[in-house]
């Protein structure tokens, strides 16, 4: 009856301050713009509390370099670096 | 008067303690049905009345992504929970209370649970829980679970709950942003309208807005269905319109928006210099230098724990059912259903029961791991490498466990959360070399490559892990292909474990195994000993009796021979005998010939009963050839021949489907030795070198041995954690397979070249 699929959600990284997740470094904080990537990706971290404005920092990541660990509304959360490019952020300090 | 009070809440929210402290140990364990979700009920007694509760497995939503998810929902849409007990985390409020807000929607009576108070405390965190109940709509008590704060008070509430009308009512709804709202409105009327049935007519709304699958599919089943789904797209393109998002994510961002106005209202946070102990522990735990040496040096006592401290209770159990077999076959005279009783059946079950102290010790440290948080941390250091053949960090864990036995290992394959990420672990468990398979290696290494067993034997295991990655990339790829999800993990503060939780989780697994098992090994052990039992009268090719007679008068006459050989040369003795002083009985020459005589009569008596066992081996190992079981080994030698197999090794493989170690003892019945033969046996060893098998058929067999269908108690467990014959059939035939094409290569091209012939 209807088409309720959607297309992958695309980023749109403009300002030069706005990055993606996976570019920050360890100890550093962003402010979420938005998550991309599939919708039920999209979901599954938006329901996890990566909502748009929320504070979320890197913790460290792992010693092979991939996952890492973030912190995000007072709680720890790991993500693979793959899926972090999904995510763009405006660094704060 | 009776109760079901269904319990749910976010993983790591505590929610199986608060379960334990309601319902103590009555509890009971299965699966949800249709899926391997794990189903925990138990019941309690408060003031005269009876509560059902279910611990519904952990969730961070009600979206139905995972198995999880769909069973939490189905369970609460359909109205058999009388009350709902939602568990927050309460130094996690803000994420946690996102579930809170969909539990609010379904409408079920709701009793809020504030765990782990001490931990919000200790982070500043002030909650005022009445004000939260105000603007929840719904009884908030706070608990500490681990200590048991808070319970007594808790389950007066669910009583108050499941009993008071006044209170089940509910008067509070998530409010939304007033263009999504007047979109509810719109929905929700239109299905008043048309089905007066639906009792969740705002929570259905609410999904519709979502772009629900499911609720979209019950809804077209209501009196103009069509209708309310053409309004339910118009709504979706207005709010999208205004919000510039998807449906779902709109709602998702308003709940939060919800959660985060409520908290404002009811907590202060002081900035109290608080330490985050989790952080700490994991600045040495993670870390980027120690991380994977500690998670090394924790692996490594896991096995010691399991393998070694296993084995003292291991040996009492073995040392009891050899006491018990004897006993047993000593009151009952000798008859099949004798042998059924104690070769078979405890013979049988024994061998596995045997594997128990291993297992519990195993799922004990398992148990531990979980609990204490650290569990999180092994899929953080080593997702990295799994994520090579598309698995999450935590399928490590059961990967390295199939070293020791697959049996438990494949069991703990539960603590992976995605049903494709347990069945691909599951399927490529068996290839990791398990100890049962060592005996074989080293047995068959040792005869045909006395100088490299160990390279060959180390060769085995290499070869083992290769075919699990690439069974793993070949099936991800496959058969398994885009059911995988996103890592996304979250890392949990460290909790001491309570010694209850501890012993309740091990008992669980534990009992699984003891009643599963149980009945497979049992079945098998009977199928295997009927194979060797019947028939009973066999006709061998030589007269066992006669020969067994010639070689006792043979032995006999050389024994009468020589006392009287001994006899005549004491008495030409004793006639050059002259001293008067001693008695010739204590002359030296006569303690020489005497000492002679007594050695070589020791010396003839032991070759004659060596002789008599062999003989009686050998023919043992003709009757087994007679028997059902060594017809199955000629039945399949057609079709082994082609790797350089015998019937020898096609009974050996056949037998060591019940349990690879059975292998060695296996090939002592069939060379003759006795069953009773470890690897280190000569006779079998010569037995092996004289059958004509050359070091190429040798490896091809070892090959054959590591790769080839898991034993019974493997297959017990994959059907028991797959859920299926069906990928418990596959993952024979694919193992199979896989150990004939491997074998036959190495035959096959080392024949070519004329390797090791």
């Amino acid at each position: 009856m209807f088409n309720f699929k959607r297309p992958r959600h695309k980023l749109h990284i403009s300002d030069e301050n706005d990055l993606r997740l996976s570019d920050l470094k360890p100890g550093e904080k962003g402010r979420i713009i938005e998550v991309g990537g599939s919708e039920s990706f999209r979901l599954r971290l938006i329901e996890m509390g990566l909502t748009r404005d929320a504070e979320i920092s890197v913790d460290k990541y792992a010693p092979l370099r991939d996952p890492m660990e973030l912190i995000v509304k007072g709680y720890h959360l790991s993500l693979r670096g793959m899926d972090a490019q999904k995510i763009a952020v405006k660094r704060i300090n | 008067m009776k109760f079901n009070i269904a319990v749910a809440g976010n993983p790591n929210c505590g929610k199986t303690t608060i379960f334990n402290a309601l319902t103590g140990a009555k509890q009971r364990v299965g699966n949800w049905p249709g899926v391997t979700v794990e189903k925990k009920s138990g019941h309690y007694n408060y003031s005269d009345t009876k509560f059902d509760v279910i611990d519904l497995p952990g969730t961070y939503s009600l979206a139905a992504f995972s198995a999880e998810e769909t069973v939490v929902r189905q369970y609460l849409e359909n109205d058999e929970a009388n009350v709902v007990v939602n568990i927050i985390d309460a130094s996690n409020l803000e994420r946690n209370l996102f579930l809170t807000t969909q539990l609010i929607e379904l409408g079920k009576p709701l009793v809020i649970v504030l765990n782990m108070m001490d931990m919000a405390r200790e982070k500043g965190l002030q909650i005022d829980a009445d004000t939260l109940a105000t603007l929840l709509g719904a009884p908030v008590v706070p608990v500490v679970g681990r200590t048991g704060e808070g319970i007594d008070l808790l389950k007066e509430k669910i009583l108050r709950v499941s009993t008071e009308i006044s209170l089940k009512a509910r008067f509070i709804d998530i409010s939304y942003p007033r263009d999504i709202e007047s979109e509810i409105e719109k929905l929700h009327l239109l299905i008043q309208v048309n089905d007066v049935t639906d009792k969740h007519s705002r929570w259905t709304s609410i999904k519709l807005l979502e772009a629900d699958k499911q609720t979209r599919d019950e809804v077209r089943t209501h009196n103009n269905g069509a209708d309310i789904l053409n309004q339910a797209k118009v709504s979706i393109d207005r709010i999208e319109g205004i919000f510039k998002d998807t449906g779902r994510a709109i709602i998702s961002h308003a709940r939060y928006g919800f959660i985060q106005g409520a908290l404002r209202e009811c907590v202060v946070e002081s900035l109290v210099d608080s330490v985050d102990y989790s952080r700490q522990i994991d600045r040495v735990l993670t870390n980027r230098w120690l991380g994977l040496p500690i998670f090394g040096l924790f692996m490594w006592l896991m096995f010691k724990a399991t393998y070694d401290l296993g084995s003292i209770p291991m040996d009492w159990i073995d040392t009891g059912l050899v006491a018990f077999m004897n006993f047993i076959s000593g009151l009952l005279p000798e008859s099949m259903f004798a042998s059924l009783l104690v070769d078979g059946v405890i013979g049988g079950v024994g061998a596995i029961a045997v594997f128990l102290p291993n297992i519990f010790i195993l799922f004990f440290i398992i148990a531990l791991l979980e609990d204490s948080g650290y569990m999180a941390r092994v899929a953080f250091i080593m997702d990295r490498i799994m994520h090579n053949i598309s698995l999450h960090g935590k399928a490590f864990i059961p990967m390295i466990m199939g070293f020791g036995c697959n049996v438990p290992a494949i069991m703990g394959t539960r603590i992976l959360e995605s049903r494709r990420d347990r069945i691909l672990t599951v399927l490529i468990n068996p290839f990791m070399s398990c100890s049962a398979r060592l005996p074989v290696y080293v047995l068959v290494a040792g005869a045909f490559f006395p100088d490299n067993a160990a390279t060959v034997i180390f060769s085995l295991y290499v070869l083992g892990i290769l075919a699990a990655i690439g069974s793993g990339k070949l099936f991800s790829k496959t058969i398994l292909r885009g059911m995988s999800k996103p890592f996304v993990l979250e890392l949990p503060p460290y909790q001491r474990p309570t010694l209850r939780s501890l012993f309740l989780h091990t008992w669980e697994r534990g009992y699984l195994f003891i009643q599963k098992m149980g009945t497979v090994i049992l079945v098998g052990s009977v199928i295997i000993w009927v194979l060797g039992y019947f028939p009973t009268e066999v006709e061998l090719d030589r007269d066992y009796v006669s020969e067994r007679a010639t070689l006792t008068e043979d032995y006999d006459s050389q024994l009468t021979d020589l006392e009287s050989k001994f006899k005549s040369s004491v008495e030409k003795d004793r006639q050059e005998y002259h001293s008067e002083m001693i008695a010739y009985e204590s002359s030296s020459s006569y303690l020489e010939l005497d000492q002679q005589f007594q050695l070589l009569q020791e010396a003839l008596s032991s070759e004659r009963s060596m002789e008599l066992y062999s003989l009686r081996q050998q023919e043992i190992g003709d009757i087994t050839e007679q028997k059902w079981i060594g017809r199955v080994g000629k039945i399949f030698e057609p079709i082994v021949r082609p790797l350089g197999f015998t019937w020898r090794e096609s009974v050996a493989l056949i037998t060591g489907f019940v349990a690879k170690e059975i292998v060695v003892s296996t090939y002592g019945v069939l060379f003759g030795v006795g069953e009773d033969v470890d690897e280190g046996n000569q006779g079998v060893i010569s037995g092996l070198r004289s059958s004509g098998m050359t070091p190429l058929v040798a490896l091809s067999f070892l090959v054959f041995t590591l790769l080839y269908t898991p034993c019974l108690a493997t297959v017990a467990a994959i059907k028991r954690e797959t859920g299926t014959w069906a990928y418990t059939f596959f993952s024979i035939g694919y193992s199979l397979a896989l150990a004939y094409t491997l074998a036959f290569a190495v035959t096959y091209f080392g024949g070519l070249f004329n390797w090791l012939s």
